[in-house]
């Protein structure tokens, strides 16, 4: 299965949700790959803790491989080359975490036939050989998306799975940009159509996730002041209605991850250590990022229209 | 310590790339040569005994790169690498690219036409030593750009293969491709072919140096072909067997992971089936150590009990299907 | 009747060969453009030939070594890009008017001919049995001319501009020709096109000709382009793809292919002709083919050059 992680705008929350939901699928026994294809900016390593590739590689990234600079984008092992001390050591019925990255100080390059041969290429590649493969794009309209749509549309990849996710921030321009990067003029499904998608079956294949969704019940704002508190239901309120006409509701939403102080100060993965040992990381973050990733290969909740 | 320079000597090298096809069904004779049909004027080799193989005629890519070397400079060379795929059963898809580089040496580039005439030929334009560049050639990290590099080119005809109208891109099973880079040096007069090394890599490369009396590049090619088939089919049971948890509880998961296995694969293994009697003696002493096949043998036993054992008392529905 | 594609892996290859003369003497190509001129043009193209024609002949004597020089003429009609006229119409005009310059044809061909003949695709073969020079540098790992559709005789120059966002300037240099002596004549050269089916371009479909005519073409081992001629009963047909692509018209001819050719064409043609040099430079040719010719050269004591392109030699006369 192809998952596409796509946003409208940057900083909502894709690369740290896309990279949890990976490592939760691996977790859960699945192979899985993770691909960084945030070309203006390679940076999802980081999330990952592998040293020297937080940036991207200094050789053989995606950057160079879809511009036909050499045939073997590097790929990194995480369970062997991560400096996280809970993901050195690779789970008993877990599955392979391989993070495949940009180059370093790579940039958007522009897309041609040959690119999207490539891409097609080596996605048919990593789909054959791994059960789960996450594309972590671009923010907002970008290069990147119109070559994963251009690629997804060639009769190869037909008959092959793809998910797209797309994240947003629970505020009022959120909602309404994640709107229009999917259903807008020139949105995915739009830019899909163009591109010899079905426009039913690619929309169906569309799914929102919520990320850094404060809650207003949390314990977190259990001392601001009850008028704060009043306003702060009111407008998840007014939001859970825009959303629901915006064609953003619960049919098309796959999951909510709360605010997280621990990912606020910082991007990573949140593991069990620090839910249930140390504690910095709260339960309902790990619950809502596990209920992600098992959404993402339940039928049902893909039915839903 | 290293050994003299034995002069210039003739160096084969290639690079086999081996992945599952991916279709649901293993492909027929007949659709196998329309897919290995890769040049339109010639023949597609078939052969059925004692397996289904059928071999794409060549194709040839020009080169002029550096040679790789690990000790001295990167003599530049220009030629071409011949290129082939290889379908076993109409299930497992390799491609396989090689070239000789000849003993001689020239100093400025002929012209095109000059090559041409000697397909798979690769003429160094300096003096190198044939050792250097064997060890150049094996070393395992990437080779960098602008360098000879055999791999690259079976990659392409791989993913090309891959890409046809042909196949319905649903493989049964979940697999990796792997990678085996080979060499070959001429055998001392009068002895047999012989295997210097057989490692395999962190990354997976699988580097193999053969001594052999026949510089028959295709040949040589096709034992190494054999041999990363089979390499290929015990590295993708290994993984598949360790996926299914074999030794876990759940016996309908555990069945299901193995179905595709004993459909696919475990008919496969027929080491040396096709190699000429000059280079049996490879297989001879991969079979002694590290022992292919008494590895195959034990994970198939493996299987066939747990096949056994899982199905007999409630006899699932999912064995129906002879 | 199901074609035989594949071959057992035990089973001998084998080539057939393919009867020789010693030059093929193209008289000419002929385009609707031409046509539409009216028979006065063709006859100033045929007398224009003709001088050409004499010495061709004288050549091919002293290649021969003074015996009797076996040379077979040919005539290409173009019925791929535009038809016109029709067989029935067109031969008779055409062989009147050679025959008025002391020319006489003795193969026709169709253009078409060039793409597919007798149910096998020769262009397509072709294009597969381009092995393009590799530029200095080149380890194998670029898309070839069997994706992009051009191939060039030398380094093209790249693409100016930055390639990444932000990414360095790449400065232009200028594309440069493989062995060039100090400068260079850089050639690009269009193979197909493929809007909206594919359409082989006419120095490309001028090289397969090439091909035919040294008698290099084989499908799976078996000549291709054979010559047929028409039954004494049987008129010429009115449709151009109910004529035999290759049309022998004189029984007592000397054989179609031949170890060297000699074209007479207009100056136009020039460019296309380089563009063929430039293509047949990089055919990998049927090696059993090849050394059929070599050994049936040497039998003879003829000189054959190795190189394919060199093989073929041209006359253009002025005028368009
Ligand atoms: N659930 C959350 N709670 C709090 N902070 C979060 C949450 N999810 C992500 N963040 C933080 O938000 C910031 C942006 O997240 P991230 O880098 O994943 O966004 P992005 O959409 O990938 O951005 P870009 O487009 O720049 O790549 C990071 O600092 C991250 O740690
Ligand atoms: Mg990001």
């Amino acid at each position: 299965m192809l998952v596409f992680a796509a946003s409208d705008k940057g900083g909502t929350g894709r690369s740290v949700t896309s990279s949890n939901v990976a490592y939760r699928r691996a977790l859960a026994g699945d192979d899985v790959c993770y691909l960084d294809f945030d070309f203006g900016s390679p940076t999802a390593a980081a999330v990952f803790d592998v040293p020297g590739a937080s940036r991207g590689v200094a050789a053989g990234g995606l950057h160079s491989h879809l511009q036909g600079r050499h045939t073997e984008p590097h790929r990194i092992d995480v369970w062997a080359e991560s400096e996280h001390e809970e993901l050195r050591y690779r789970p008993t019925g877990s599955g392979r975490l391989v993070l495949v990255p940009g180059d370093r100080d790579g940039g958007e390059f522009a897309i041609g036939k040959d690119t999207v041969r490539r891409c097609v290429n080596l996605f048919l590649q990593l789909e054959s050989e791994f059960d789960v493969v996450v594309v972590d794009l671009s923010a907002g309209r970008s290069y990147a998306v119109d070559m994963v749509l251009e690629a997804t549309a060639q009769p190869e990849l037909a008959r092959v799975l793809s998910r797209w996710l797309v994240f947003h921030r629970w505020t009022h321009q959120h909602v309404i940009a994640a709107h229009g990067l999917v259903f807008g003029e020139r949105g995915i499904v739009a830019g899909g159509v163009e591109r010899g998608h079905d426009k039913g079956a690619l929309r169906d294949s569309i799914r929102f996730v919520r990320a850094a969704v404060p809650d207003p019940e949390s314990p977190l704002w259990a001392h601001v002041p009850l008028a704060q508190s009043e306003w702060m239901r009111k407008c998840d309120r007014d939001l859970t209605e825009l959303a629901a006409e915006l064609d953003l509701g619960y049919a098309r939403l796959l999951g909510k991850i709360p605010l997280e102080p621990v990912l606020q100060w910082r991007e990573q993965l949140i593991t069990d250590e620090d839910v249930l040992a140390s504690k910095v990381a709260g339960m309902p973050t790990r619950q809502a990022l596990e209920e992600l990733a098992a959404a993402l290969v339940d039928e049902e909740a893909w039915e839903r229209q | 310590m290293t050994p003299p320079d034995p002069g210039p000597q003739t160096v084969l090298c290639g690079e086999v790339r081996t992945s599952v096809l991916r279709t649901s069904e293993a492909l027929t004779a007949r659709t196998a040569t329309q897919l290995l049909n890769l040049r339109p004027d010639e023949h597609v080799l078939l052969s059925e005994r004692p397996n289904l193989r059928v071999v794409s005629p060549h194709q040839l890519t020009g080169v002029d790169c550096r040679l790789p070397a690990l000790t001295g400079g990167r003599p530049r060379a220009v030629g071409t690498v011949a290129v082939r795929a290889v379908l076993t059963e109409g299930r497992v898809l390799q491609t396989s690219a090689f070239a000789r580089l000849v003993p001689g040496v020239g100093s400025h580039r002929k012209p095109w036409g000059h090559y041409l005439l000697r397909p798979g030929d690769i003429e160094p334009l300096a003096r190198h030593q044939a050792r250097d560049v064997v060890e150049g050639f094996l070393a395992s990290a990437p080779l960098p750009g602008g360098v000879l590099n055999p791999g690259s080119i079976a990659e392409r005809l791989l993913d090309e293969v891959l890409r046809h109208q042909l196949l319905d891109q649903r493989a049964p099973f979940k697999s990796g491709r792997t990678r085996l880079r080979w060499t070959a040096l001429p055998a001392a007069e009068g002895a047999q072919a012989s295997i210097e090394r057989f490692t395999v890599a962190a990354d997976g490369l699988r580097t193999v140096a053969l001594r052999t009396p026949s510089a028959d590049p295709s040949a040589v090619a096709a034992l190494c072909e054999d041999l990363a088939l089979h390499d290929w089919l015990l590295t993708t049971l290994l993984a598949l067997v360790e996926r299914s948890r074999l030794g876990s509880g759940d016996g309908e998961a555990v069945l299901a992971a193995l179905r595709p296995l004993v459909d696919h694969l475990l008919h496969l293994w027929m080491p040396g089936a096709r190699v000429p009697d000059a280079l049996a003696g490879v297989w001879e002493t991969l079979e002694r150590r590290p022992g292919f096949s008494r590895q195959w043998q034990s994970l198939v036993q493996r299987i066939r009990d747990q096949v056994a054992l899982r199905t007999v008392p409630l006899s699932r529905p999912v064995m129906a299907r002879s | 009747m199901t074609e035989q594609i594949f071959r057992e892996t035990t089973a001998e290859p084998r080539t057939q060969s393919v009867p020789l003369a010693h030059v093929s003497l193209e008289l000419g190509h002929l385009y609707m453009e031409d046509f539409e001129e009216g028979a006065d043009r063709l006859r100033e193209h045929f007398a224009r030939v003709k001088p050409w024609a004499d010495a061709a002949h004288a050549a091919a004597a002293v290649m021969s070594g003074g015996g009797r020089a076996r040379v077979s003429t040919c005539f290409l009609v173009d019925d791929y890009f535009t038809q016109f006229s029709s067989p029935r119409e067109l031969v008779p005009l055409l062989l009147g008017e050679a025959k008025a310059a002391g020319l006489e044809i003795d193969y026709l061909a169709r253009e078409s001919a060039c793409a597919q003949a007798d149910g096998v695709a020769l262009a397509a073969a072709v294009e597969g049995r381009l092995v393009e020079s590799p530029a200095e540098g080149s380890d194998g790992t670029r898309p070839g001319a069997r994706e992009t559709g051009w191939l060039s005789n030398g380094q093209r120059s790249p693409a100016a501009g930055t390639a990444e966002a932000m990414g360095r300037v790449v400065p232009w240099t200028p594309p440069s020709e493989a062995g060039a002596r100090r400068h260079s004549i850089f050639v690009d050269v269009e193979l197909w096109s493929a809007d909206p089916r594919r359409t082989w371009s006419c120095p490309f479909l001028a090289s397969v000709w090439q091909l035919a005519r040294l008698g290099l073409l084989r499908h799976r081992g078996n000549p291709v382009l054979e010559p047929r001629g028409l039954r004494p009963d049987q008129a010429l047909p009115e449709t151009w793809s109910a004529l035999p692509p290759l049309l022998r018209l004189n029984d007592s001819a000397a054989p179609f292919a031949a170890y060297r050719t000699t074209s007479v064409l207009p100056s136009r043609f020039l460019p296309i002709e380089h563009a063929v040099r430039v293509i047949l430079g990089q055919v990998d040719a049927d090696s059993g083919a090849l050394r059929q010719v070599a050994e049936r050269a040497a039998g003879e004591g003829i000189q054959v050059p190795a190189e394919i392109a060199d093989r073929a030699a041209y006359v253009f006369y002025p005028g368009p």
